[in-house]
């Protein structure tokens, strides 16, 4: 009777598991097929045998590099610099002591609240009139502001929890108000650290509308975007659509896969303080 | 110690930086928006004020209806089908007892790590009528039912709701089980020797407990449909025709393809609007079921 009951309890665990990675596993098995094998003689299995000469053709006749350091540099200087503003902000707002100090937090805090889309129309105008359009500034400035109000909220909790000890005793040894920022309170405050850049960085990554919208040139397209194209050009070859999704998807997979408990971790805070 | 920590140079030093890029990119694009919402305004020449004329527009343009009803249905199918089904899993999984709960979990949050450009492309070949999955696993089960998934007017949005649900399911599944995670097991103890049964313990105990976490799920559904533009954007274009249409599929669309801007600007207006509204009343109902 317990035997059943245990395997009632698993049998809707196991069918998402499978509703949840089938797809992948499809992209990935038809990647390896051509369209003979993909359509016809082979649609749910596994290849038969390796057609790597899909993904030959995807790297070197499409741009995915290119899509891939753009994305890249995008994601990474957006992030640092998210986590250098955020760090000085928040410092300023939870340990030193001034007036309108909790007025600031609050102001920072109505961007958590407001929908992306808002924002969509004068800021194409922003970026156009302070003439960063198709540069990487036309989506890093806009991905350090929208990046602002989350992690300083993540910073702030933390930094709200120091001590105030550790300031007194850095203060009689003489440091300085910003060596003391640097070497006492960053280190402190580095497990918050670690989320906010996992969190930041996936977002950046994966962020399209912006992108969409502010991005125009080839040259320039991070790879969500990047891979839009790719529907018009291939749309009669599955097997080099697939291999293009495939390889565009699986360093996130990968990475995700490794560092899963802090990825969960960093989505999950980055949600609770939101509520 | 106080001169130490409250040195003014140093506070405009660490505060400007932040304060400055947020202020230029936010929180003046709102304000903008709600002004540039009472002009007629192409995005280059002189801005005329037509006061509410754009909003009354709105009113009679018959796009708004379908943006909302499809919001709506976007949303409703997200509820439903994160929340809904987040929760039984998010319970199962609960279970100390569940074989291989660490490759459950991490599996169901695979697809939020994706970009939602890959996702939609495989949705798109999924739903493809002739090749895709769906209709083959259909045909090969026997049952009857075949279905042109992104061309048809009625069951389209639901498809492409779907697939945003599909993706985001981990996301929210995750909070799910934070949350039944984050209740004490003396409680379920407790219920379970007063008699009740499993489901009935986690009916009366576990979920009224997590009251917050479904109300943020709420909020993230709901917002996240009304809000929803991307999955129309790849896969449909918001057609066809017009009938996929939502607010943020207006907004782009008088934007950026007719030059609206003025007018674009309104329908943002509804959009912050309908959102904050949304969430407010998600707010207010998980608090007052507390008095």
């Amino acid at each position: 009777m317990n035997k059943l009951r245990a395997v009632l309890v698993q049998t809707p665990l196991w069918i998402y598991f499978v509703i949840s990675v089938y797809p992948l596993v499809w992209m990935i098995s038809y990647s390896l097929k051509n369209n003979d094998e993909i359509f016809v003689t082979n649609p749910f299995g596994f290849p038969t045998h390796f057609r790597i000469e899909n993904y030959i053709a995807a790297w070197s006749q499409f741009n995915i590099p290119r899509y891939f350091i753009n994305s890249f540099i995008v994601s990474s200087i957006s992030t640092l610099l998210i986590i250098v503003l955020a760090l000085m902000f928040s410092f300023a707002i939870a340990r030193m002591r001034w007036k309108f100090r909790e007025s600031v937090r609050l102001y920072m805090t109505i961007g958590m609240f407001m929908p992306l889309q808002v924002i969509m129309i004068p800021l194409a105008i922003l970026v156009r009139d302070f003439h960063l359009t198709n540069t990487y500034g036309a989506l890093i400035v806009p991905y350090v502001a929208i990046g602002l109000p989350f992690s300083c909220l993540i910073f702030y909790g933390f930094m709200k929890g120091i001590p105030g000890e550790l300031e007194e005793s850095a203060c009689m040894d003489g440091a300085n108000i910003y060596r003391m920022f640097l070497q006492i309170i960053v280190p402190v405050v580095t497990p918050a650290i670690a989320t906010v850049a996992i969190f930041q960085f996936l977002s950046n990554w994966n962020e399209f509308m912006l992108a969409y919208i502010l991005i125009s040139d080839e040259a320039m397209k991070t790879l969500p975007l990047g891979l839009l194209f790719f529907q018009g050009q291939y749309s009669t070859d599955w097997g080099g659509m697939g291999a293009v999704m495939t390889i565009a998807s699986l360093p996130m997979v990968i990475v995700y896969l490794f560092f899963s408990e802090q990825v969960e971790n960093a989505m999950t805070v980055g949600s609770a303080v939101k509520g | 110690m106080n001169r130490y920590l409250s040195n003014k140079k140093a506070i405009g030093l660490f505060l400007l930086p932040a304060l400055l890029i947020y202020s230029v990119v936010i929180i003046y694009p709102v304000l903008q928006t709600v002004y540039r919402s009472f002009f007629n305004w192409d995005g280059l020449s002189t801005a005329t004020w037509n006061g509410l004329s754009n909003y009354r527009d709105l009113l009679e343009d018959p796009l708004l209806i379908t943006s909302l009803r499809n919001g709506l249905l976007f949303a409703l199918v997200l509820a439903v089908f994160q929340i809904g089904l987040g929760t039984v899993l998010a319970l199962a999984c609960a279970d100390p007892r569940i074989k291989g709960r660490k490759l459950l979990k991490t599996s169901y949050f695979i697809p939020v790590v994706l970009s939602v450009t890959v996702v939609c492309q495989l949705w798109i070949a999924m739903y493809d009528p002739t090749n895709g999955l769906i209709n083959r696993l259909f045909n090969l089960l026997h049952i009857p039912y075949q279905q042109n998934w992104l061309t048809s007017p009625t069951v389209s949005i639901i498809a492409i709701a779907f697939v945003n649900a599909w993706q985001f399911m981990g996301y929210q599944f995750s909070l799910l089980y934070a949350g039944v995670k984050s209740i004490p097991e003396q409680y379920m103890e407790a219920a379970t020797i007063d008699g009740c049964s499993k489901w009935m313990a986690h009916r009366k105990v576990t979920i009224p407990l997590m009251k917050e976490n479904y109300k943020f799920c709420l909020i993230v559904a709901i917002t996240s449909g009304i809000g929803a533009f991307v999955q129309m954007l790849i896969m449909t274009s918001g057609g066809p025709g017009t009938s996929n249409y939502t607010l943020t599929y207006m907004i782009y669309r008088y934007a950026f393809m007719e030059s609206n801007y003025g007018y674009a600007c309104a329908v943002s207006v509804v959009l912050v609007a309908l959102s904050l509204l949304a969430t407010m009343i998600i707010n207010k109902t998980f608090d007052r079921n507390e008095a």
